[in-house]
């Protein structure tokens, strides 16, 4: 299984983290070589336990290790109105077997891309910062960094704010490093993500697979389309699984590459992703910007791997 | 229904100078006064422009100058569009001159004072002259009843990535203008950059046969070169648009929206922030148009150029 592309998992979770983490390691394409969280969606205590909750309940099995509670720069924001008071409201899972290492979430991060054979690729589902301190502290990694897929901002629009899509607003300068790292850089914002929309029935699709996993997805998303329909939306954006699908099946999404800058200051704008649309900077492309979608090929992904859990079970 | 009286505030500037073609020719329009403002270029070349088109066509209206500058800011142009003088260095003389000791902002007021309230304003260049006036009259919000501007994107820039060139140009007075409590409609990018006219049309407006539609297509062909060197075949008739929206909207898609002006960013100064497609809801000051029936456009234009 050489073929493998090495993973880190750095997410909040999280609805659409776990749903993203539960893609990943269904996927035989992918190694997970760590996973590690960031303070987002709720407090880093929360996001943690709740990494540790989905790992145990997903059978992943590599080490784990805890980011910080602020970002970079500034206060943290967190979306306790979206994905409940736990920050994985919902059905219940089972009491975390997986134990943080005693090293903070960018040490984990250096030390899994130093030791490994292959340059690694990084899904960042949640705020920046992890990823952005592990390129300012340890930019002689960066020949090992294949590949960072992001599930943040927006080319068009906002979420949180007007401008700011919710990861990037909470830390724009994490976010600005990455950007300018020179990295290879693929965005599943939401322009794409607003389009990867699962609706009701496509929950009970998967409710109906009938693995204990299939069954917990088909209730985060009960949860997590409680909120977003109060607001008008048809379905549940399932955004973090994006980022994923990104890696293990890329021809269901269609990608334009851009010249993306951060926002970090402004009135209304700070945490906007700015692409250079009209090629008026003349600036080259730093960003793979996904910007649509095949949705039926997306749920089909996601109830094939809810599925493969069932299988594995047997 | 009687014409909407209007004053057209702009910077001639290439564009511009369609506008006032198009203006001059629609019935729903009572243009009563053009006031000018520093933009594309110099206040200068765009007063001295306004005029020279206004005798171009026997326009018999009169013109207020305006602003200089930014209300806070240092000026910037767009000279490498539309030429030094603004008009793709074609030269305009003209005997009339504009009327003498009013400028642009007290005139806005004394016409929507005489309008009571029916006053419309179509601003197709930086939005200073409207923030003077409205901040010198307290009671301006009350007498005007709509703005439109070419102006601003929902989405990407074009004087930089995140602003358009107009609310770029003076971004804190374009905020005023959006939180004065007029209903400002945003012919902005989304839709402007859909206006398209190609190479082939440009040619059939000339071959209508008048000085002024032989004049439609020569005065924008620097632009097209400069569009081609964009991947764009043709000009984006920004200005035009937006007056064809204050005349008629039915042939464009706009919605309402909250609209501010990002003034502080280190990237995004000037860009128009709404809240369209966003999850968080501000107060709708405004209507973004996104979209507009390329082919009517086009036909429109036809329409109006026959009419010289």
């Amino acid at each position: 299984m050489t073929s493998k592309i090495p993973i880190i998992l750095d997410g909040d979770p999280g609805h659409d983290d776990a749903i993203a983490w539960m893609l990943a390691k269904a996927s035989a394409w992918l190694e997970i070589l760590a996973c590690t969280s960031v303070s987002g969606n709720q407090s880093i205590e929360k996001t943690s336990y709740n990494a540790r909750r989905v790992m145990t309940l997903l059978g992943i099995d590599a080490p784990f290790a805890m980011g910080r509670e602020e970002p970079l720069h500034g206060e943290p924001i967190h979306a306790g109105n979206i994905h409940g008071e736990t920050g994985l409201d919902g059905p219940a899972l089972p009491d975390p077997t997986i134990e943080a290492e005693p090293i903070n979430a960018v040490e984990l991060m250096a030390k899994t891309i130093a030791a490994s054979d292959k340059p690694v690729t990084i899904v960042a589902t949640g705020p920046l910062t992890n990823v952005g301190a592990l390129l300012i502290l340890y930019p002689e990694l960066k020949p090992k960094i294949a590949h960072i897929s992001i599930m943040g901002g927006g080319l068009a629009h906002g979420n949180w704010t007007p401008a700011a899509e919710f990861n990037i607003l909470v830390d724009p300068e994490a976010a600005d490093v990455v950007f300018k790292s020179g990295l290879q850089l693929t965005m599943a914002g939401l322009d794409v993500t607003l389009k990867a929309l699962v609706f009701p029935e496509d929950f009970e699709r998967i409710r109906a697979l009938g693995n204990p996993i299939a069954v917990v997805v088909a209730e985060w998303l009960d949860f997590f389309y409680t909120f977003h329909r109060s607001i008008g939306y048809a379905g549940a954006p399932v955004h973090d699984a994006v980022a994923v699908a990104a890696l293990i099946k890329p021809e269901i999404l269609t990608a334009r590459d851009y010249y993306v800058q951060v926002e970090t200051s402004g009135d209304f704008c700070r945490g906007a992703t700015v692409a250079d649309h009209y090629g008026f900077s003349q600036q080259p492309p730093n960003t793979h910007a996904l910007v649509d979608i095949d949705r039926e090929a997306f749920i089909d992904l996601l109830a094939e791997a809810a599925a493969w859990y069932g299988k594995e079970s047997e | 229904m009687s014409p909407i009286p209007v004053i057209l505030d702009c910077d001639p500037g290439v564009d511009d100078a369609i506008a006032f073609l198009l203006a001059k020719q629609l019935p729903q329009l009572n243009v009563l006064a053009i006031t000018s403002v520093a933009g594309n270029v110099s206040l200068e070349h765009t007063n001295y422009n306004a005029l020279g088109l206004l005798e171009f066509l026997d326009w018999d209206i009169p013109v207020y100058r305006g602003a200089a500058g930014p209300v806070f800011r240092k000026r910037v142009e767009a000279a490498e569009v539309h030429g030094s003088n603004g008009m793709a260095g074609y030269d305009l003389p003209h005997a009339r001159s504009e009327v003498e000791g009013v400028n642009a902002w007290d005139a806005i007021h004394q016409y929507a004072l005489e309008q009571q309230g029916a006053l419309e304003i179509i601003a197709i260049g930086p939005l200073t002259n409207l923030a003077l006036a409205f901040l010198k009259f307290p009671d301006l919000p009350q007498l005007i009843k709509r703005i439109v501007i070419m102006g601003g994107s929902s989405d990407a820039g074009n004087a930089t990535p995140a602003a358009e060139f107009n609310i770029y140009a003076d971004p804190e007075a374009a905020d005023i203008v959006f939180c004065s409590g007029v209903p400002v409609h945003m012919c902005g990018l989304d839709m402007t950059m859909k206006a398209l006219m190609t190479p082939d049309e440009l040619n059939q407006v000339a071959a209508l046969g008048s000085k002024q539609a032989v004049f439609f297509r020569d005065v924008v062909q620097d632009i097209v070169r400069f569009m081609s060197r964009l991947g764009i075949t043709g000009i984006n008739m920004h200005d035009p648009a937006a007056v064809l929206y204050a005349a008629d909207d039915s042939i464009f898609t706009a919605y309402p929206a909250g609209i501010r002006v990002e003034t502080k960013g280190t990237i995004t100064q000037g860009k128009t922030v709404t809240d369209l497609f966003s999850d968080a809801k501000w107060q709708k000051n405004g209507f973004v148009a996104m979209d507009i029936d390329r082919e009517a456009f086009v036909e429109k234009v036809f329409e109006l150029m026959s009419k010289y």
